[in-house]
């Protein structure tokens, strides 16, 4: 039954929000690893009565492979050591099973493994340098299962600021189309824009869009602007992937509202979304802004978010947006890591922890639910912990029984430190249960069609073959948190709850066309400031095919 | 044809860490005849590029399915083996050896345990500020060599990323930018710089110590030397950016373990007055390249211990300190045996090995089965990360012996499966 490429999967109640299907109790077909409306009825089953039927998950923001992330997986011997991974006992001989380590940063197997053992079927890594893209696809090719892409950085490269201040918007777009092609990846990422330059360059970061970087003609409006219009121009799949400036400052929920303002009318995704939603005044006092920020979200579909909610337990910081991490380090004497990227981007990790007792982690933990929960529009707002810095993404099945079990969550709010959340909605009471059609999209079918994978999330006919069956439970938390059968690509490889096969997964990534007159002018630019040649920055061919522009 | 030489550019030099990627290749019937812009190390690793092409098993010629099935053997019958990654291995054949150490539950080390360990440990335990090295170059306007002169073992380092080039804010070259040698003891800092500091060696830590302090702000009574010290921590306050210089990578006289860790104090201190990176030399051979598929692939740099079926670390019980206690009945050597540490070359001497690499034949631990491979960077192909973590491509202009890739792939299908 398990290694036939047909199946058909009988009996379950099927959670297909892309096609409409709202637990309906229907088979789902496949064959060749993907989904078919019909089989013959000897074709092998599946019996998953009295089960749950969803697409694989996808998430749409996760560190789980590259340079910087492997940083941070050799900055915490103490967490693999107190949570070892002995290979799982697959039934696949074809590959054999890997041993590994976990902590807030798995080992690249034993995060596939992990990935799969949740029934998420995609992940996107979401913020790889260039410079050092190769890493992250070695990294990936030692990531089982899940199909991933990478999100490249951009948003502080020295040569596209050259190119904003020169006026040249058609060079910029031609070289934000090779440089995701040269690095294999599948989405333009800005962290900060300007504000690592600055840290690097001696200004420490930016506080303001209109602040010069460099000089006058460079500011971060303009580096949003410039690579908005490129991701739109170049027909991306995905839009323009923005960390905003000012993360985690009290106060900066009206910098994350003027970017937004900036860009609107233009798709853009905003990213981790409540670490950018905050009231209050800087360096003074803490409040939530969930409200006002999301009522924004609300009121204009261009806008896609993912929300980066806050898991109390423990979390590492990692991000390129370096400055932050500094302030951090600064501020709690915790392990720091630096490393500026040459010409590109920045790198900061802090290992750290979110605790009920502490005022401003249970005002982060109370945003992210504020802002779920104040959602009129599921298919805009993804589910995710910007793994791992708001929590491991072994901790979304807990968070999906906080979206659907108001009772848990009161209890929670019971137990945290309340002194910050004073105006808070969720303190006011929020009675909004997610239902399993609205998890579905926000785990699923919604980043699927806000990252522009169109066989991805969901159970139509030529679909991708990508199927998590859950048993039913009244603790959401325990029924999401063990799947039991997904399948991957056609392939079951989790039987019983129990992984049996780990397939290797694929690369998703963009190539798309540019002027070659670009290359000749980085050519130059390389022979002039870069420390590598030209000729060996590309990562060159990916075993995958390049997914089409939208 | 066969006269006309080939020229292959923008080849990766692996006889450092700063793994030059501007080297260009000249070759004449099968020969390196010449490796431009190469420096004097660069161009004893590229050599001729003629390497031995032996398979050897129980001191005969054998052939390379003969010669591995031996290896398998040898190494499905250790009780206790070990895996060890030396010098001139692709990360892919890195990452090859880390599933064969899983799958025999070995022992996994590198030359790390012996020569950088004590960076590593301490980056681990405080986490460090440092920056790529084209990243030193744009932004560097104050460089401190402390007790290292690059020109010794890292001889572009100076011309290619830190003293020399011009940078984004470093326009003039050297002429923007201030040099300081620290000299500890014997181990001295470059010749041409602008100015010396000298520090006896049994004050060294106290001296780094007293300038962290004067970088935070705290009042610190200041005798001489201490107050050269302190003269330097404030003229690296007033720069714009810092770049603290250091070698890894063992010395004679051995330095004062406890370096590492005050050094990374000092420069992450740096970073509340101004801006500092950490520079950390490292040798070549893509050893920055083993640290990093180790931990993807475990968690751990250096030191794995899979006996129990799961990554354990075990820094301070790594391959030497587990031969000489004789624990070790099988091992694997990979990579380049010549750059095998005195103390573990001359241990593995007593057990039975299998030794696959460049020059594998000619270990001195006469290995019980011996394949010959390529060399990275000449014969073979595959990526290698730079000292600070940069990946890089190798490209191979040679024909040679096998890849160590095919070799490692071939041997791990003739394991038994666990």
């Amino acid at each position: 039954m398990t290694r036939s490429s047909r199946l058909r999967i009988t009996g379950g109640a099927v959670y297909d929000p892309a096609n409409g299907i709202d637990g309906e109790v229907r088979d789902v077909c496949m064959e060749e690893g993907r989904i078919v409306e019909q089989l013959p009825t000897d074709a092998p089953r599946l019996d998953a009565a009295g089960m749950i039927v969803m697409p694989g998950g996808v998430d749409i923001h996760s560190h789980i492979a590259g340079s910087s992330v492997n940083h941070g997986r050799r900055l915490l011997p103490e967490e693999h050591t107190a949570d070892p991974a002995p290979a799982p006992a697959l039934a696949d001989a074809a590959s054999p099973a890997r041993s590994g380590t976990g902590g807030t940063i798995p080992s690249t197997f034993t995060t596939g493994y992990r990935y799969a053992g949740l029934g998420y079927t995609t992940a996107m890594e979401a913020a790889v340098a260039p410079l050092a893209a190769r890493h992250a696809h070695a990294e990936l090719d030692d990531t089982p299962i899940i199909d991933a892409g990478c999100f490249v950085l951009m948003g502080n490269d020295d040569y596209l600021f050259r190119q904003i201040a020169a006026g040249e918007a058609a060079r910029a777009r031609d070289y934000a189309a090779w440089l995701l092609g040269a690095a294999g990846g599948y989405a333009i990422k800005i962290v900060n824009p300007g504000g690592v330059e600055r840290w690097k360059s001696g200004g420490r970061n930016v506080t303001g869009l209109d602040d010069p970087v460099g000089s006058s003609a460079v500011t971060p409006r303009k580096i949003l602007e410039t690579l908005t219009d490129a991701a739109h121009a170049l027909r991306l799949p995905h839009p323009v992937h923005i960390h905003c400036n000012n993360l985690g400052q009290a106060g900066n929920a009206s910098t994350t509202l003027e970017t937004m303002r900036a860009l609107a009318g233009r798709r853009a995704h905003f990213t981790h979304l409540q670490f950018h939603s905050y009231g209050g005044e800087r360096g003074k006092s803490w409040k939530s802004a969930a409200r006002e920020v999301i009522e924004y979200v609300n009121g204009h579909p261009e806008v896609s978010v993912d929300v980066g909610q806050v898991m109390f337990g423990p979390a590492t910081t990692l991000t390129a947006d370096a400055p932050v991490e500094y302030l951090l380090y600064a501020s709690t004497g915790r392990k720091w890591l630096n490393v500026d990227i040459e010409l590109e981007t920045g790198c900061g990790i802090v290992p750290y922890a979110y605790k009920e007792k502490a005022a401003v982690a249970a005002l982060q933990w109370a945003i992210g639910l504020e802002l779920f929960l104040l959602a009129s529009d599921p298919w805009r707002v993804v589910l995710s912990t910007d793994h791992p810095n708001g929590g491991s993404f072994l901790s979304y099945p807990q968070l999906i029984r906080l979206l659907m079990d108001r009772a848990a969550r009161d209890e929670q709010l019971k137990r945290v430190n309340a002194r910050a959340l004073a105006g808070s909605a969720l303190a006011d009471g929020l009675a909004r249960e997610y239902t399993l059609t609205e998890i579905a999209i926000v785990t699923r079918a919604g980043p699927a069609r806000l990252l522009g994978l169109k066989t991805k999330g969901h159970l139509g006919v030529g679909a991708d073959a990508d199927v998590t069956i859950y048993a039913t439970a009244a603790d959401r938390a325990a029924m999401f948190a063990a799947p039991h059968y997904v399948i991957k690509g056609g392939t079951v490889v989790v039987e019983e709850g129990q992984l049996r096969r780990a397939p290797a997964g694929r690369r998703l990534h963009v190539r798309p066309e540019h002027a070659a007159s670009v290359t000749r002018d980085l050519k130059r630019y390389f022979d002039s400031y870069a420390c590598v040649s030209f000729e060996n920055y590309p990562v060159g061919p990916l075993q995958d095919a390049a997914v089409g522009a939208a | 044809m066969s006269g006309a030489d080939r020229v292959l550019e923008h080849a990766t030099c692996l006889g450092c860490g700063c793994a030059c990627d501007d080297i260009a290749i000249v070759v004449r019937r099968n020969r390196i005849v010449e490796a431009r812009r190469a420096c004097a190390l660069g161009v004893a690793w590229f050599g001729d590029g003629v390497v031995p092409q032996e398979t050897r098993s129980a001191g005969r010629d054998r052939s390379l399915a003969a010669a591995l099935a031996d290896a398998a053997k040898l190494l499905a019958d250790g009780r206790r083996p070990l895996v060890y990654l030396t010098a001139d291995l692709t990360c892919e054949t890195q990452r090859e050896a880390v599933a064969i150490a899983d799958r025999l539950r070995a022992l996994l080390d590198s030359p790390a345990s012996e020569t950088a360990a004590s960076s590593i440990l301490a980056a681990q335990r405080r986490g460090r500020a440092g920056a790529t090295l084209g990243e030193i170059r744009q932004r560097a306007d104050l460089l401190v060599f402390w007790a290292v002169d690059p020109a010794e073992r890292y001889p572009r380092y100076s011309s290619r990323y830190a003293v020399e080039p011009a940078g984004l804010q470093a326009p003039n070259g050297r002429r923007s930018r201030t040099v300081i040698a620290v000299d500890i003891g014997t181990a001295r800092g470059p010749a041409d710089v602008d100015a010396r500091v000298s520090i006896a060696p049994e004050q060294e830590v106290d001296a780094l110590g007293v300038m962290r302090a004067t970088v935070l702000g705290h009042a610190v009574a200041e005798r001489e030397p201490m107050r050269q010290a302190g003269d330097l921590a404030r003229q690296m306050m007033q720069a714009r950016y810092v770049a603290l210089v250091h070698d890894a990578e063992p010395s004679r006289p051995p330095s004062d373990p406890a370096r590492a860790e005050a050094l990374i104090a000092l420069a992450q201190a740096l970073n509340g007055p101004t801006r500092g990176a950490l520079s950390t030399l490292r040798a070549g051979g893509n050893r920055s390249g083993a640290e990093a598929v180790m931990t993807w692939q475990t968690g751990f740099p250096f030191a794995v211990d899979f006996a129990r079926g799961y990554p354990r670390y075990r820094p301070h019980a790594g391959a030497a300190a587990c031969l000489a206690r004789g624990e070790i009945d099988a091992a694997l050597v990979l990579g380049s045996p010549a750059s095998v540490p005195g103390r573990v070359a001359t241990a593995l001497g007593g057990v039975a090995c299998v030794a696959i690499g460049p020059r594998a034949s000619e270990a001195g631990f006469k290995p019980a089965v011996a394949v010959d491979t390529g060399v990275p960077g000449i014969h073979e192909t595959g990526m290698a990360l730079r000292m600070d973590d940069v990946p890089l491509p190798l490209r191979g202009s040679l024909e040679g012996p096998p890849a160590a890739i095919d070799v490692v792939r071939a041997l791990a299908q003739r394991l038994p499966r666990p």
